[in-house]
C-alpha cells in the first residue's frame, strides 16, 4: 500500500477487449473500481457513438423503473431494500429484463387506465348523487315558501312579459351541475354579466372532497343550479359552463323522478365501490410484486448504463473485433485489474484473452491518495484547496496532526474541548448507524464527514486547555502552585487592596515568594487571580505563536527539498531550497533563538545581569538589526552578548544576498539556454531503458518551460521571489492570528463566567438556587452557541488559512487533477436514490 | 430602482434568471442538434444541456409536440417561479409579459370559434402564460362589446379593449384589428410603465419597446397592401412609442407598396440594414427572420447591464425564440427535410 506522503504511482495502460467480452470486463473493472478511463473519442458527439442505442434502451428502463416506482410511493408501498448487490447482467439478459419491465409497465398502466375509468365513472355518479340530493333541497326550499324564491323570479318575468303574449314558453328551464370551488366567483360573475342577470343561481358546497381520477388529488367542489328563461339563454349558460369545465348532468323536474334516479345512483355506486376495490387491490398485487426487485433492478440498470456510457469511450480497432480503451490505474494494483479482466473474459466465454498493456505518456498522471476514514477528511481540506501535483508532497499527513492543533491553540480550552470531544466520540462510536440512516441535511453531512477531524480537535483542544489552565475560564490548581504569598495576614495584606508577590527567586527565605520548580503542565493557576493575567498571558501566546508560525513555515521549506530532490531538480534545490531556508533563518529562526533565550535567561531577580526589567525588547532588537542600529540608552535595547553586532549584521547580508540568489539563476540559466540553442534542436531523447516517469514528466516541464520564452521565466520567478520574501514577513505576522483568536476565546469564556454565570453563583439560600436554576441554561446555551459553534467555526477558519496559505505556499503546487476511478460504488450506495427519482 | 438599492428586492432574481439564461443553448449546441437523425438523439444532446431529464419521463418514440410542450412547460415554469418571487414594481413588470400571451391567447380563441372549432381543441393551442380564469369562455361573445363586457372586463386587458368596442361584429378583419389595436395600447402602457419605473429599466426596455413598436407598424403597412384596410384606419393601428413616431409612422400611412416601406426605413439607420439584407429569393433570410435576429440582439444587449428588469423581459424572449429553433429543428428532424434545418436563429 503506498503512503499518504506521496500519491500513487499510475500508469497509463492500454486494453485490448474482445468485443464481445468488453462488457464483462468493464463491469469487472466496475466492480473493482481501481482504474479511470480516458475519453478516446472526444469529437464524436453523444448521440454518435458506438453502444447509443444501449444506453438508449437503460434510459428506458429506467423511465419504467422510475414510473413502477412513482406508482408505488402513491400507493405507500414501500420499496424493500434486500441490500445486495446483483452484478451487472450480462447482455442477453437486458432483453428479459426488458421484456419483463415491459409487462410489467403494460400491465400497470392498463390496470390503471381501467382504474382511472372506473374512478371517473364512480365520480360522475357521486356527483349526481350530491345533485340530487342537493337540489332537493333547492326544490324544497322553494316548494315551503310556496314558491317565493322561485316564482317571485317567475312572477317578475311573468310581470314583465305580462304585455306580450302568455304562452307555455314561461316555464322556466334550469341547468344542474358541479363546479370546482376555487372557480366559482368568476364563475358568477361571468354568468352575471354574460346573461345580464337573467340566470338564477343556487349554489351549496359539497362537503366531503372528490377525487380527481387523473391525478388522484382531492378536490373540494359545489353544486350549482342555474334557472333561466329561454332557449338563448340556455345556450349561453351551458357554453359558460363548459368554459368553466363545469359538469352538467341531467336531473328530472319532477320529486318523484329525482328520487326514483337517486335510488338507481346508489344501486350503481354501490355496485362500481366493489369493482373499484377489485381493482385497487389488483394493482397492490401488482405492485408488491414488483417492490421486491424494484431495487435490484435499479442498481442492475444503472450499472449496465454506466458500462455502456464507458464503452462509449472506446475505439474500435480496424478489424471491428476489438475494442480499445486507455486508462489510468495504480501501478501497485495492475496485478488486480490484470485478474478483474481474466475473470471478465472468463465469464463471456471468450477464448481470446483481454490484454493489458502499458504505454508510456506525456501527459500529467492523476493524483490518487489512498485514503481511509480516518484520512479521508483531511484529504478533503487540502484538496479544497488544490489537487496535488502528480507526486508532489502531500500536506495531507502532517496536517493531520497540525491541523487540529493549531486549532485548538486558538481554542484552547479543556472544559469546550471535552465537550467537543465528547460530541465527535458520540459520532464516531455510532458511525455505522448514523451512516445508515442517511440524513439528508448539508450541514449534517458536513459535520459527518469531518467527525475524525472533531474528534482531533476536540482532543488537541483539551491538551492546550491544559497548558493554558483554562477549564471554561477557571483554572485549576492541580499540582499545587509554585508562588506562596508569605504576608502578614493582619497587617499588610488587610490593608492594602491589592499586594504584589516578590518575583525575586534569589531573595532570602522570609521574602522568597516563588520557589521550587516551576509549574509541572502549562500555566500556573496563580496568574488567572492576577492583576496582570492579560500581559502575561499575551507576552507568552504572541511569543508562542511565533514559535510555532515559524517552524510551521521551515517545516514547509524543508519539504520542498523533498519535491526538488524527488523531481531531480538540482537548479531548484540549489537555487530555491537552499536561500529559501537561509532567509527564514537568518531573520525568523534567530528570532526564535531570541524568544528561548530570553525565556531561559531571565527571571525577576533586580540584578542588572539576569533581571526582567532589563531583558531584551525583542522588537525593537529585531527593528535595530534590520536598521543596523545600536543603541544603550534603555536598558532593553542594550546588546546582549559580545559580538552580536557583528553577528547579526553578517545575518542580514546573508539573508539580502538570499534575494538575487534565488532571483537570478533561473532566468539566466534560461537565457544562456536560449542562446546556445539558436534553433530548436530536433534531436531525440535518448531512450534510456530505466528511465522513471518521473524524469521524463521533468524533462517534458522543462520542454514545456522552454517554449515559456525568457520573458515569462523571468516575470515568473520575480513573483516567485517577492512572494516568498514579503511572504516571510507577512506571514510570520500572520501567525499572531494563533494569539489573537486564543485571546480572543479566554475572554470571551470570561465574560460570559462572570456576567452570566457568577450571578447565579453569588446568592445565597433560596434564592441563590433560584438564580442559579434559571442562569446555568443560559450560560449552557451561550457557551455551546457562541464559545464552541462560532469560535470553533472561526478557529476552524483561522486554522484552515494558516495550512492554505503560510503552510502550503512554501512547497504544495496543487496543479494536478484528482484520479476519479470507474466504480459501482456510488451506484451501489444508492445515497441519490432517492433525488434521482424526484428529478 | 438605483444600483443602490435594486438587490434588496430584486438581487435574487436578477442572479436567477442571469443564472438562466446561462442556461441558453450555444452555437456548438445547434451545430449538434442540427446533425441529430432522430428525435431520440436531439433528446440525448439536450440532456447533456441545462435543459437535463425534462424529457426522461416520456416514453420514446418522441413527437414533435411533445418537445414543444415540455419546453414551453419548463419556461413557463421557470416563469412562475420568478413571478412568485417578486414584489412590486417587478411583479407589474412580469404581470405586462404576460399580457401580450394573453392578447394572442384571446384572438387565437376568437378565431378559432369563427372557424367554428370546439374550444376544447383551442385550449391546447393556448400559450400557458397568457391563460386566464375567463379564457375558456370566451365563446359566449358574438360581438366585441359583448366579449368587452362579459369576459375581458375582469381581466388587466380591459383598457386595452376599449377602442375596439365599436367594432360591429367579429370577423376576420375585425379580428386582426382589435389584435393590433390591443398590441398597440398593449405596447404603448407597456411603454410608458417602463419610462416611469426610469433608470436602466427605462433604457433597456424603452429600447427593445421601441423596436417591437416599429416592428409592429412595418409588418402591419406590409400585410395590409391589397386588403380593404383604409389607410387611416392602418395609421390608427400603428404604436406610438417606436423611433418611426411621428415622422416615420406618417409616411407610411401613406406607403402604397413594399418599395415605399423601405424608403421609410432608409431613414433609419438601424431598420436599413434589415430592409437591405432582407429579400424573398430562396436562400435569402427574410424580412422576418431579419426582425426576429434584431430582436434576439436586443435582449442580448439587455443582459450588458446590471440592476434593471429588462433582463426578466429579454430572458422570457430569448427563452421563446430558443423554442421556436428547437422546435423548428426537431420539425426539420423528424420530416427529414434537412434542406432548411440550418434557419434557426442562434443566440449566443
Amino acid at each position: 500500500m503506498g503512503s499518504l506522503f506521496r500519491s500513487e504511482k499510475m500508469q497509463l495502460c492500454q486494453l485490448f477487449l474482445q468485443a464481445e467480452a468488453a462488457y464483462s470486463c468493464v463491469s469487472e473493472l466496475g466492480e473493482l473500481g481501481l482504474v479511470q478511463f480516458r475519453d478516446l473519442n472526444p469529437d464524436v458527439n453523444v448521440f454518435q457513438r458506438k453502444f447509443v442505442n444501449e444506453v438508449r434502451r437503460c434510459d428506458e428502463m429506467e423511465r419504467k423503473l422510475r414510473f413502477l416506482d412513482k406508482e408505488m410511493r402513491r400507493r405507500n408501498i414501500p420499496v424493500v431494500d434486500t441490500g445486495d448487490d446483483p452484478e451487472a447482467p450480462l447482455p442477453r439478459e437486458m432483453v428479459d429484463l426488458e421484456a419483463n419491465l415491459e409487462k410489467m409497465e403494460n400491465e400497470l398502466r392498463e390496470v390503471n387506465a381501467n382504474a382511472e375509468a372506473l374512478n371517473r365513472n364512480y365520480l360522475e355518479l357521486t356527483e349526481l348523487k350530491q345533485i340530487l340530493r342537493k337540489t332537493q333541497g333547492f326544490f324544497e326550499e322553494a316548494e315551503m315558501h310556496h314558491g317565493s324564491l322561485e316564482h317571485s323570479t317567475v312572477d317578475d318575468s311573468l310581470g314583465l312579459l305580462e304585455e306580450g303574449s302568455r304562452g307555455p314558453s314561461l316555464r322556466l328551464g334550469f341547468v344542474a351541475g358541479v363546479l370546482l370551488r376555487e372557480r366559482v366567483p368568476p364563475f358568477e360573475r361571468l354568468l352575471w354579466r354574460a346573461c345580464r342577470g337573467n340566470a338564477f343561481l343556487r349554489m351549496t358546497d359539497i362537503e366531503e372532497p372528490l377525487e380527481d381520477p387523473q391525478t388522484g388529488d382531492k378536490v373540494s367542489k359545489n353544486v350549482f343550479i342555474i334557472f333561466f328563461q329561454g332557449d338563448q339563454l340556455k345556450t349561453r349558460v351551458k357554453k359558460i359552463c363548459e368554459g368553466f369545465r363545469a359538469t352538467l348532468y341531467p336531473c328530472p323536474e319532477t320529486q318523484a323522478e329525482r328520487r326514483e334516479m337517486a335510488v338507481g345512483v346508489m344501486t350503481r355506486l354501490d355496485e362500481l365501490k366493489t369493482v373499484l376495490e377489485r381493482t385497487n387491490e389488483h394493482r397492490n398485487r401488482v405492485l408488491l410484486a414488483a417492490s421486491k426487485g424494484l431495487k435490484n433492478w435499479f442498481i442492475k440498470v444503472r450499472k449496465m448504463k454506466a458500462i455502456y456510457h464507458t464503452m462509449n469511450l472506446f475505439n474500435l480497432d480496424v478489424t471491428q473485433k476489438c475494442l480499445i480503451g486507455e486508462c489510468w490505474a495504480p501501478d501497485s494494483d495492475l496485478d488486480k485489474v490484470h485478474l478483474a479482466l481474466r475473470r471478465g473474459t472468463e465469464m463471456s466465454g471468450s477464448s481470446v484473452p483481454s490484454i493489458l498493456q502499458k504505454m508510456g505518456s506525456h501527459q500529467q498522471p492523476p493524483t490518487y491518495h489512498r485514503t481511509n476514514k480516518f484520512t479521508e477528511g483531511f484529504q478533503a481540506i487540502v484538496d479544497a484547496y488544490g489537487v496535488a501535483s502528480y507526486r508532489e508532497v502531500n500536506p495531507a499527513p502532517f496536517t493531520l496532526i497540525s491541523f487540529p492543533f493549531l486549532f485548538a491553540v486558538m481554542f484552547g480550552d479543556a472544559g469546550h474541548g471535552f465537550l467537543m470531544l465528547l460530541f465527535a466520540a458520540w459520532m464516531v462510536v455510532r458511525e455505522r448507524h448514523l451512516k445508515a440512516n442517511r440524513i439528508d441535511s448539508e450541514i449534517w453531512q458536513t459535520i459527518f464527514n469531518g467527525r475524525y477531524i472533531i474528534l482531533l480537535m476536540g482532543a488537541f483542544s483539551v491538551y492546550t486547555g491544559l497548558l493554558y489552565n483554562d477549564f471554561f475560564s477557571k483554572s485549576a490548581n492541580l499540582f499545587g502552585s509554585s508562588w506562596h504569598a508569605k504576608f502578614e495576614v493582619d497587617g499588610y495584606l488587610k490593608s492594602s487592596k491589592f499586594v504584589q508577590l516578590n518575583p525575586d527567586p534569589h531573595a532570602n527565605a522570609t521574602l522568597r515568594m516563588y520557589e521550587g520548580n516551576p509549574y509541572p503542565v502549562g500555566v500556573d493557576p496563580i496568574w488567572a487571580v492576577s492583576v496582570n493575567k492579560i500581559s502575561f498571558s499575551n507576552s507568552l501566546k504572541m511569543k508562542m505563536s511565533i514559535i510555532l508560525g515559524v517552524s510551521q513555515m521551515l517545516f514547509g521549506v524543508v519539504l520542498s527539498l523533498f519535491n526538488h530532490l524527488h523531481s531531480r531538480d538540482r537548479m531548484g534545490l540549489l537555487t530555491e531550497f537552499v536561500p529559501q531556508l537561509l532567509f527564514l533563518s537568518c531573520i525568523f529562526v534567530y528570532l526564535c533563538g531570541m524568544v528561548f533565550f530570553k525565556w531561559l535567561s531571565f527571571d525577576g531577580s533586580p540584578d542588572e545581569a539576569t533581571g526582567a526589567h532589563c531583558a531584551p525588547s525583542l522588537l525593537i532588537h529585531l527593528i535595530n538589526m534590520c536598521m543596523f542600529k545600536y543603541s544603550d540608552d534603555p536598558c532593553s535595547a542594550k546588546t546582549f552578548y559580545s559580538g552580536q553586532k557583528g553577528f547579526q549584521t553578517f545575518l542580514i547580508l546573508l539573508a539580502v544576498a538570499c534575494v538575487p540568489w534565488m532571483l537570478v539563476p533561473r532566468p539566466l540559466q534560461a537565457y544562456l539556454r536560449e542562446k546556445k540553442r539558436p534553433w530548436p534542436s530536433s534531436m531525440p531523447h535518448e531512450a534510456e531503458e530505466d528511465e522513471s516517469d518521473e524524469a521524463r514528466l521533468a524533462s517534458a516541464h522543462e520542454d514545456a518551460e522552454e517554449h515559456e520564452g525568457l520573458s515569462d521565466v523571468i516575470v515568473h520567478q520575480a513573483i516567485h521571489t517577492i512572494e516568498f520574501v514579503l511572504g516571510c514577513v507577512s506571514h510570520t505576522a500572520s501567525y499572531l492570528r494563533l494569539w489573537a483568536l486564543s485571546l480572543a476565546h479566554a475572554q470571551l469564556s470570561e465574560v460570559l463566567w462572570t456576567m452570566v454565570f457568577r450571578n447565579g453563583l453569588g446568592q445565597s439560600g433560596a434564592f441563590g438556587i433560584v438564580m442559579l436554576v434559571a442562569v446555568f441554561p443560559m450560560w449552557a446555551v451561550l457557551t455551546v452557541s457562541v464559545l464552541m459553534i462560532m469560535e470553533g467555526l472561526s478557529a476552524f477558519l483561522h486554522a484552515l488559512r494558516l495550512h492554505w496559505v503560510e503552510f502550503q505556499s512554501k512547497f504544495y503546487k496543487g496543479q494536478g487533477h484528482k484520479f476519479v476511478a470507474f466504480s459501482f460504488q456510488a451506484i451501489r450506495d444508492m445515497k441519490n436514490f432517492d433525488n434521482m427519482l424526484d428529478s | 430602482m438605483d444600483s443602490l438599492s435594486f438587490n434588496i428586492n430584486g438581487g435574487y432574481l436578477e442572479g436567477i434568471v442571469r443564472g438562466f439564461k446561462s442556461g441558453i443553448l450555444k452555437r456548438t449546441d445547434y451545430l449538434n442538434l442540427v446533425q441529430c437523425e432522430t428525435l431520440d438523439d436531439l433528446k440525448l444532446h439536450l440532456q447533456s444541456t441545462d435543459y437535463g431529464n425534462f424529457l426522461a419521463n416520456e416514453p420514446s418514440p418522441l413527437s414533435v409536440s411533445v418537445i414543444d410542450d415540455k419546453l414551453r412547460e419548463k419556461l413557463v415554469s421557470e416563469f412562475e417561479y420568478l413571478r412568485n418571487h417578486s414584489v412590486e414594481p417587478l411583479s407589474t413588470f412580469l404581470d405586462y409579459i404576460r399580457y401580450s400571451y394573453m392578447i394572442d391567447n384571446i384572438v387565437l380563441l376568437i378565431t378559432g370559434t369563427l372557424h367554428q372549432r370546439h374550444i376544447s381543441e383551442l385550449i391546447p393551442k393556448c400559450h400557458p402564460l397568457g391563460s386566464f380564469e375567463q379564457m375558456e369562455a370566451i365563446h359566449v361573445a358574438s360581438t366585441p362589446a359583448e366579449l368587452y363586457n362579459a369576459v375581458l372586463v375582469d381581466t388587466p386587458l380591459a383598457p386595452y379593449f376599449i377602442d375596439c368596442i365599436s367594432e360591429h361584429d367579429l370577423d376576420e378583419m375585425n379580428i386582426e384589428i382589435i389584435r393590433n389595436t390591443l398590441y398597440k395600447a398593449y405596447l404603448e402602457d407597456f411603454h410608458s410603465f417602463c419610462k416611469n419605473i426610469g433608470g436602466t429599466t427605462a433604457e433597456a426596455m424603452c429600447e427593445i419597446l421601441a423596436f417591437e413598436a416599429d416592428r409592429r407598424a412595418f409588418i402591419i403597412t406590409i400585410n395590409s397592401f391589397g386588403t380593404e384596410l383604409s389607410k387611416d384606419d392602418r395609421a390608427k393601428l400603428y404604436p406610438r412609442c417606436g423611433k418611426l413616431f411621428p415622422d416615420g409612422l406618417s409616411q407610411l400611412a401613406r406607403a402604397d407598396e413594399y418599395e415605399q416601406v423601405r424608403q421609410v426605413a432608409e431613414n433609419y439607420g438601424g431598420y436599413r440594414t434589415l430592409f437591405e439584407g432582407a429579400g424573398t429569393n430562396p436562400g435569402d433570410k427574410t424580412l422576418e427572420d431579419k426582425f426576429f435576429e434584431h430582436e434576439v440582439k436586443l435582449n442580448v444587449n439587455a443582459f450588458m447591464q446590471q440592476f434593471h428588469f429588462g433582463v426578466f423581459y429579454a430572458y422570457i424572449k430569448l427563452k421563446e425564440q430558443e423554442c421556436r429553433n428547437i422546435v423548428w429543428i426537431s420539425e426539420c428532424v423528424a420530416q427529414r427535410h434537412r434542406a432548411k434545418i440550418d434557419s434557426y436563429i442562434p443566440i449566443f
